[in-house]
């Protein structure tokens, strides 16, 4: 199989005109590279631009500004069906006159490939994606998941260079969701494709990504592995989108080296310094509901968390989990518990005390 | 630069389709204007030696309130009919038989109720003085014109606001129930609303229909009620008068234009381009908004209608197995004897272009739908408009124009069959353009896509994926065209000769040589043959999984 193909983008720029309008940016000064046999998810709410940016890669679209570069060649002008790519739909996108095999065969026989050799690969590859046998049926005869097999045989059949998702389980319901990752994720890596993958879904991204490029209205707002993104987000957009979280607005207290004291609800609290912190500065700090514990009332403060009284808003019972929200100092927070049949569930309207551990606060530059 | 335009395959296909339009819409349009407006120089003598004259200035008004007439009877007619199959819970072999009935007139020669009516309500008609007696009932004129187009052309708008009415959702006209309405309000405050741009389409295309018809005034509406088509016809083939025919084309054009744009407008105000109505019909709630006795109400109007109808082509039918209606009324197949001696010659020219016009006709409706559907290119929306043009002006503009614009070298086609294939091809391919663009906005696009990140150029995704696909609006656009083929008039008198001869023609000799039952032995025949290739087509389309008989009518509808 192809292997080794490097994806580059460069000050990729996309506007699209609506009559009479204002001419929209869609897309605006995109680079970003995905390295040979990496799996690049392209991540951000519904208008960020995540799905024009693959069809300029797929070459639906034109960009209106920059190129775009497959291996070393610039196939910014290239036709759709010149720059061999597999595409795999949202809907799928089978044809519906065509058998599972006519599908599959379709990329193959455009290149002309030999009816023996066509026959030989549809097979293997159905075997690949679980669907041995199931070469006479039509799309209409099969399911939700099955059609998505499919989709994924067709595009990786004619072994392209590069693989573009389009959110491709957004169909499916939420545990086939989670199965068809996991096995989308052992193919990629089994064929190494380079992979550009869009999705709106978080957990998905965060599932499937060697790394993710996090979009917002048609800018990439940050680019970096799951971990990366989650822990030391670079925006409050990023650090929203990615998990949930707290933003606590707060005052740079002093700073010696690599730690800094910040004042969190009236105390001090001592972490690692963020960049451009001096003595004096307003920061926003991210704090991870899951840093937040609740704790009776009168708990005192230990060396490395603050604790502040607060009252429970809401709760919600998820089984593994309790989510929280707290109000403290007139801010609502959020707080997880896990394991709430050990840790006990407190009650709405119940006076809880919250402690904060210092080593997972961060601020945001 | 624009993107689609690099398209190897794309260019190519614009370029052939505007070239096939500027050479067989634009150029005979511009002769017609040009010979009304040119005369050594910019003139409207034409046009005002027209005005001067009484009988052209009461074709004009006599036009506009016919249209205007058989426009508000044909839709309250077509309105009634959708009510009841749609709303009155009709058993299905009703709705069948009435559908069938139904769709008669609409795939009837011309003449076919004009004739009819006189047999049944003429001076010595089979109701007017064999049942009620009546000797002084005067079918010709404005009354009877306007009560056969009428027959004629309301399955137009029944067909039309069929649909309408069944898109309704039902769940709507519930909701307004539960929220305490009765039923005349529900229909007066939720399902009248949601039907009138339906009944405003609907409206439109039966003015238009009888604002081009040339058949029914030349048989019903005698001297003193002229019309446009029909003093354009005389002005031509009664005094040469190529001038004045071509301004009084110009004078019906000016109103046909104006109703087509204005339906053009209210459709596309309404999100569609060509298809006013898709998606299914809402949840299985049964209907409730008729009341038992409106349903008796409908039911009686429709039944008569009904009634009518069938007892004027049983008329025709008797015409023509009897030496002579009304006169004597003894067995002959006589009629049919002809039909198949001298009218043979007829009869097989009519089929060879009817069957040379559905290949080449269809292929050109599919390859324009898809251009207009799924590609953009300067100029698309034009190319559709132009398309379009002569499927919408009356057929005896679009006749005379080519009559104008053939006649001499280099393109002196008149006389041959190549005229009438080229005449019914941009005439009638329109059905099927609708029906590859309805089919296609069915069909996502990425499945087009899908194919060309497999490496399939356009021309390849066209043969293989959309051809395929739209393979029910390529039939249903082929039946059209054969329908079309076999029953046109207006435009195709002007472009006979001898060496092609048509049926429908021949049926307007046997008419004016007073041969009733000879016309009426031509008519049978078409109308068994049509039947015949509708029912075929319904065949084929439920073997292609794309509904029956009740798409291919639908198309009809306008």
């Amino acid at each position: 199989m192809t292997t080794g193909t490097r994806l580059r983008l460069d000050r990729v720029s996309k506007r699209f005109q609506r009559d009479g309008q204002a001419a929209l940016a869609a897309v605006n000064d995109v680079s970003l590279t995905v390295e040979p046999g990496e799996l690049l998810t392209l991540l951000g709410p519904s208008g960020c631009g995540k799905t024009t940016t693959l069809r300029m890669v797929a070459g639906f679209e034109q960009p209106d500004d920059g190129r775009i570069y497959i291996g070393d060649q610039d196939v910014t002008g290239l036709m759709v069906y010149r720059r061999g790519i597999g595409f795999v739909f949202q809907n799928y996108a089978l044809f519906p006159h065509l058998t599972v095999f006519e599908n599959v065969a379709y990329g193959l026989k455009v290149r002309r490939v030999s009816t023996a050799d066509v026959a030989r690969r549809v097979s293997r590859v159905l075997e690949l994606v679980g669907l041995p046998g199931y070469e006479r049926r039509f799309p209409n005869q099969l399911s939700g998941g099955e059609q998505q097999r499919v989709a994924v045989a067709r595009a990786v059949v004619v072994e392209p260079q590069l693989l573009l998702f389009d959110e491709p389980l957004s169909n499916l319901d939420a545990k086939l969701r989670v199965q068809m990752r996991a096995e989308l994720s052992r193919l990629q890596k089994q064929l190494a494709i380079t992979t550009v993958y869009v999705t709106h879904d978080q957990d998905e991204a965060m599932a499937i990504s060697d790394r993710i490029a996090v979009m917002r209205a048609g800018s990439v707002a940050q680019i970096g592995t799951a971990e990366d993104l989650y822990r030391a987000p670079r925006s409050a957009f990023v650090a929203q989108f990615i998990g949930r979280v707290n933003l606590v607005d707060s005052t740079v207290i002093a700073v010696t080296g690599e730690r800094m004291t910040v004042e969190l609800w009236g105390a001090s609290l001592t972490g690692p310094v963020g960049p451009g912190c001096g003595a004096g500065a307003r920061v926003t700090l991210v704090i991870r509901p899951e840093s937040l514990t609740l704790v009776p009332e009168s708990t005192k403060a230990g060396a490395t968390d603050v604790v502040v009284a607060g009252v429970v808003r809401s709760r919600t019972f998820l089984g593994e989990k309790v989510e929280y929200t707290v109000e403290v100092a007139g801010a609502l927070l959020h707080a997880v518990a896990y394991d709430p049949a050990r840790g006990g569930v407190h009650e709405v309207g119940a006076r809880v005390g919250v402690s904060c551990d210092a080593g997972a606060v961060r601020p945001l530059p | 630069m624009n993107r689609s335009l690099r398209d190897p395959v794309l260019l190519p296909a614009v370029l052939l389709v505007w070239a096939a339009v500027l050479l067989f819409v634009l150029y005979p349009l511009a002769r017609l204007l040009f010979l009304t407006f040119w005369n050594g120089g910019p003139s409207l003598d034409a046009v005002a030696g027209l005005v001067r004259d009484w009988t052209n200035r009461a074709a004009l008004v006599n036009s506009l309130v016919l249209a205007a007439l058989v426009g508000v009877a044909g839709t309250a007619l077509g309105f009634m009919f959708a009510l009841l199959t749609v709303r009155a819970n009709l058993p299905s072999w009703l709705r069948r038989a009435i559908d069938a009935v139904v769709l008669l007139p609409l795939i009837s020669p011309p003449f076919t109720a004009a004739i009819a009516l006189i047999f049944a309500l003429g001076p010595r008609g089979l109701i007017s003085y064999h049942v009620f007696g009546l000797t002084k009932v005067n079918i010709y004129g404005l009354s009877g014109t306007l009560l056969s187009e009428t027959l004629t052309y309301f399955p137009v708008a029944y067909l039309t606001l069929k649909a309408v009415v069944a898109n309704i959702d039902p769940n709507l006209e519930d909701s307004a129930f539960s929220l305490g309405a009765r039923r005349w309000r529900v229909f007066r405050t939720v399902t009248l609303p949601l039907a009138t741009p339906g009944v405003a389409n609907a409206f439109l295309l039966v003015s238009a229909a009888s604002l081009a018809d040339f058949a029914t005034p030349l048989i019903l509406a005698g001297t003193k009620f002229p019309v446009l088509p029909t003093q354009a016809f005389l002005q031509i083939t009664g005094l040469y008068d190529m001038r004045g025919g071509a301004a009084l084309c110009f004078l019906l054009l000016v109103p046909a234009l104006a109703i087509f744009i204005g339906q053009r407008r209210w459709i596309e105000r309404r999100g569609g381009s060509f298809v006013t109505v898709t998606g299914k019909v809402g949840a299985a709630t049964r209907v409730k908004s008729l009341s038992p006795p409106a349903i008796v109400v409908l039911g009686v109007v429709c039944g008569l209608v009904v009634l009518l109808v069938l007892i004027c082509y049983l008329l025709i039918l008797a015409a023509s197995l009897v030496r002579g209606l009304g006169a004597d009324n003894t067995l002959s197949f006589a009629h049919y004897a002809h039909v198949f001696s001298g009218g043979l010659k007829a009869v097989r020219d009519t089929l060879i272009i009817a069957t040379l016009c559905m290949p080449l006709g269809g292929l050109f409706a599919v390859v324009l739908g898809f251009l207009v559907a799924r590609t953009q290119f300067p100029g698309r929306r034009a190319l559709e408009f132009a398309a379009m043009m002569n499927y919408a002006l009356p057929g005896t503009i679009v006749g005379i124009a080519y009559l104008l614009a053939f006649n001499d070298p280099p393109l002196a086609l008149t006389g041959t069959a190549f005229i009438l294939v080229v005449c019914y091809v941009f005439r009638y391919s329109l059905a099927g353009t609708r029906a590859t663009t309805a089919v296609l906005a069915q069909v996502d696009p990425s499945i087009e896509e899908a194919s060309a990140s497999l490496g399939a150029r356009r021309d390849v995704t066209f043969r293989r994926i959309v051809l395929p696909l739209v393979r029910p609006a390529l039939l249903a656009g082929m039946t059209v065209l054969f329908i079309r083929a076999m029953t046109a008039i207006s435009a195709t008198i002007f472009l006979v000769s001898l060496n092609w001869s048509l049926v429908t023609v021949r049926i307007l000799e046997g008419i004016t040589n007073l041969e009733l039952g000879q016309a009426s032995a031509f008519s049978m025949l078409v109308i068994a043959l049509v039947y015949l290739a509708v029912v075929i087509a319904s065949l084929a389309m439920r073997r292609l999984n794309a509904g029956s008989l009740g798409q291919a009518g639908a198309l009809l509808g306008g």
